[in-house]
């Protein structure tokens, strides 16, 4: 990560909730739909605090659930607006249906999503699941590391979601109660720099807007005219949307001295001969296991995915190539596949790679805790991998018991 | 002959704006839902904003294919959120300054069953639009299925007549007009086709009033094909309704109910129901439950337009 020492800041101890909170002000929204969900609630708090103290000057639309809450910023959005919206969980499949409607529809809104378990109410937990269960529905992913990388994925988000080039909605992930109730040093940015980095916007083409009497309508009817020609533009912006957020990432440095390397950050990849690729607050922990490995001599590198979807698969290639062993650590699973989803994804790309060997470790669901030990264990998985013993092609580092012979297989050795 | 012309003109006479919709819209024979849509902008104004669900509604509303059979500002949605994406546009339009009617459009499929929830919310928060339900008593669209207002009775193709059937749908209908006037809503009213002059002259009062919060129209409109009646009986079942108390006209400002039109002889529910078919099973006891139900209806409706002021009477006799 490349930080710039800038000639002033306004650094905080605040919570990942916090930040988001903070970075949602700071964009000047003119609608925000609030309902509390934890460990969301404290987003929607702050903000109506910001309304309330006129800090804040949007229509605050207190929704009586999470799909009125997507549909109120879809359309406030289509009308014209800036928007935000936060969610997790349960809230993120309650509005489903109007997640994937606001894709289709092409409206640029931004929700933080702060990730959560979902396998019923006994699940007041962390992990990916809400995300790999919302993956196809046509948004851009973003996802945050720390404190820091929250307020700056959301207010990046926003420039990626309104360029003319792009039109799509963008959701900013990051893991509940190990980042929403983090309390750490965040540096703030001041208002006039945000608004800014927006300056750019106002120069690019105006996007069609629902407006009273315009003699325009959305959401039409019908199967035939313009369905596949949408279909394919929005998958077109997708793709464009890859290149567009590494530069969108530059600018940002050049104004806040903060920049994190776009779709993916790579750290001490260049001479690595395994790699770990994860995402979100595990990075934090991997990173500083990989430095203590690289003291005893160990050349271990990490792949941080940023933005999820599109999946940057372009750029994981070429870091990721002439590897020997890559571990892809998931904190969610796809039910009927052995490993976990983004691994299925990487995988895909297998023959690209050219073979490098790749495993799948399942890791930090159900609230456990990626601990450095974990990272320590998946790490010497790698080594064994790269020095041709056999090892899992699926392990569940946070619960070993899977892992045991005797118990219901849930990998098989590769080599 | 010339009194029928002198009331015809008096509805006519709120008609100001053009009709926006193209001719041979794709409705069919008799459909109470395309004369309700063609009469809402003529009376409020072509610059609306028009938000509708899948629905009967929908070819003509939102256009098919990415054409268009009308010149109105249009917003299709989905059926869940309906009240929800009406909120969002005005909650914008208010932030930008920018003058608005807009008139969300749903059938009683969305209201009253899957879009109950976020009407209610919408309706909690006093949010400044126009909600009309249209209510055919069923999904109509899709091959009439039963919902939340489909009367005590009534055949659907869900609640079919049968040996182990005999009544079709064997609960009474909830009263989607008071629930929503019992958010204490600025303006909630009925109406129907029959009475167009009341029907525009509660389209005008809602414009009036949703610059202080919700306003929400309950219009019946038969579905002909749906009901089994004929085309041409359309205004003729409205007609009835209304002087059966089936579907009594009444209008609530703020909660505080008022009669628009008190049937002095209510006609027994049979003059209405005989003309179609999804009553025709019904025994001359089910017709009676349904009767009562009417009855009880217009009860508590009856007792909420007088009660407040009798309760402020006893209240102050207390003191």
């Amino acid at each position: 990560m490349i930080t710039k020492i800038k000639d002033k800041t306004q650094v905080k101890v605040i919570t990942g909730n916090g930040a988001a909170a903070i970075a949602a002000k700071l964009v000047r929204p003119d609608v925000v739909a609030a309902y509390p969900i934890t460990p969301q609630t404290e987003i929607i708090e702050q903000i109506s605090k910001f309304h309330a103290t006129g800090e804040m000057d949007c229509e605050l639309i207190t929704v009586e659930g999470e799909n009125s809450a997507m549909n109120v910023v879809m359309a406030a959005s289509l009308a014209g607006g800036r928007v935000f919206t936060a969610t997790s969980s349960w809230g993120l499949v309650f509005m489903y249906d109007a997640v994937l409607a606001t894709a289709g529809a092409r409206a640029p809104v931004v929700m933080v999503n702060v990730n959560r378990e979902t396998p019923g109410i006994i699940a007041v937990s962390s992990g990916q699941q809400d995300m790999i269960c919302t993956r196809d529905a046509g948004w851009i992913f973003l996802i945050a590391e720390d404190c820091q990388e929250i307020m700056d994925l959301v207010i990046q988000a926003y420039r990626l979601a309104e360029d003319y080039e792009i039109q799509l909605p963008v959701m900013v992930h990051y893991d509940g109660f190990y980042l929403s109730y983090l309390s750490e040093g965040v540096d703030i940015p001041f208002q006039e720099d945000v608004d800014n980095f927006f300056l750019v916007l106002k120069d690019q083409p105006e996007r069609t807007k629902l407006v009273p009497g315009g003699k325009l309508g959305c959401g039409s009817h019908g199967i035939l005219g313009g369905y596949l020609e949408l279909r394919y533009k929005h998958m077109a912006a997708m793709e464009r949307s890859k290149d567009k957020f590494d530069l969108i990432d530059k600018e940002y440095e050049k104004i806040f001295g903060r920049s994190y390397g776009g779709q993916v950050e790579e750290y001490k990849m260049e001479d690595a001969h395994v790699v770990l690729v994860g995402s979100g607050s595990m990075c934090g922990t991997i990173k500083t296991v990989i430095d203590k490995k690289r003291d005893v001599g160990i050349k271990v590198g990490l792949l941080k995915i940023r933005m999820y979807r599109p999946f940057p698969s372009e750029i994981m290639v070429k870091a990721l190539k002439g590897k020997k062993a890559i571990g892809v650590v998931d904190r969610s699973l796809s039910f009927g596949f052995k490993g976990g989803p983004i691994y299925m994804e990487l995988k895909a790309f297998e023959t690209q790679l050219g073979g490098s060997e790749m495993i799948s470790f399942i890791d930090g669901i159900a609230n456990t805790d990626i601990t450095t030990a974990n990272v320590g264990l998946m790490i010497d998985t790698l080594c064994d991998l790269a020095a041709g013993k056999d090892v899992r092609e699926v392990t569940w580092v946070c619960y070993p018991e899977a892992n045991e012979p005797d118990l219901p297989k849930n990998g098989r050795a590769v080599k | 002959m010339t009194k029928k012309k002198g009331k015809l003109t008096k509805a006519l006479d709120h008609l100001i704006h053009d009709d926006p919709f193209s001719k041979g819209v794709a409705f069919c024979p008799g459909c109470g839902l395309e004369l309700l849509l063609r009469i809402i902008p003529r009376v409020l104004g072509n610059d609306i904003v028009i938000t509708g669900t899948p629905s009967c509604s929908a070819p003509v509303l939102l256009g098919q294919n990415n054409r268009s059979w009308h010149t109105l500002s249009y917003f299709g949605t989905l059926m869940t959120g309906a009240a929800a994406n009406a909120t969002g546009l005005v909650r914008y339009y208010r932030k930008a300054g920018i003058e608005n009617t807009v008139v969300c459009f749903n059938g009683d499929g969305t209201a009253a069953d899957i879009g109950f929830g976020n009407l209610s919310g919408a309706a909690e928060r006093n949010e400044p639009f126009i909600y009309i339900c249209y209510d055919n008593e069923g999904y109509m669209n899709t091959g009439i299925q039963k919902s939340g207002t489909t009367p005590f009775g009534a055949v659907t193709s869900t609640t079919p007549h049968g040996a182990r059937a005999l009544r079709g749908k064997n609960v009474r209908r909830m009263n989607l007009g008071l629930q929503m006037a019992m958010h204490k809503i600025s303006y909630a009213a009925t109406a129907t086709l029959s009475d167009l002059d009341d029907l525009a002259k509660k389209l005008k009062k809602a414009k009036e009033m949703k610059t202080q919060g919700f306003c929400f129209l309950h219009i019946l409109a038969p579905c002909p094909t749906g009901w089994g009646l004929a085309p041409d009986h359309t205004i003729e079942a409205c007609r009835r309704a209304v002087k059966t108390n089936y579907f009594p006209l009444w209008e609530a400002i703020n909660g505080r109910i008022r009669m628009t039109r008190i049937v002095k002889k209510p006609k027994p529910v049979e003059t209405y129901t005989r003309l179609m078919k999804k009553f025709a099973h019904l025994s001359q006891a089910d017709l009676g439950i349904l009767q009562d139900d009417i009855d009880y209806e217009y009860c508590v409706l009856g007792g909420l337009s007088v009660l407040e002021s009798e309760c402020r009477l006893a209240l102050s006799d207390e003191d």
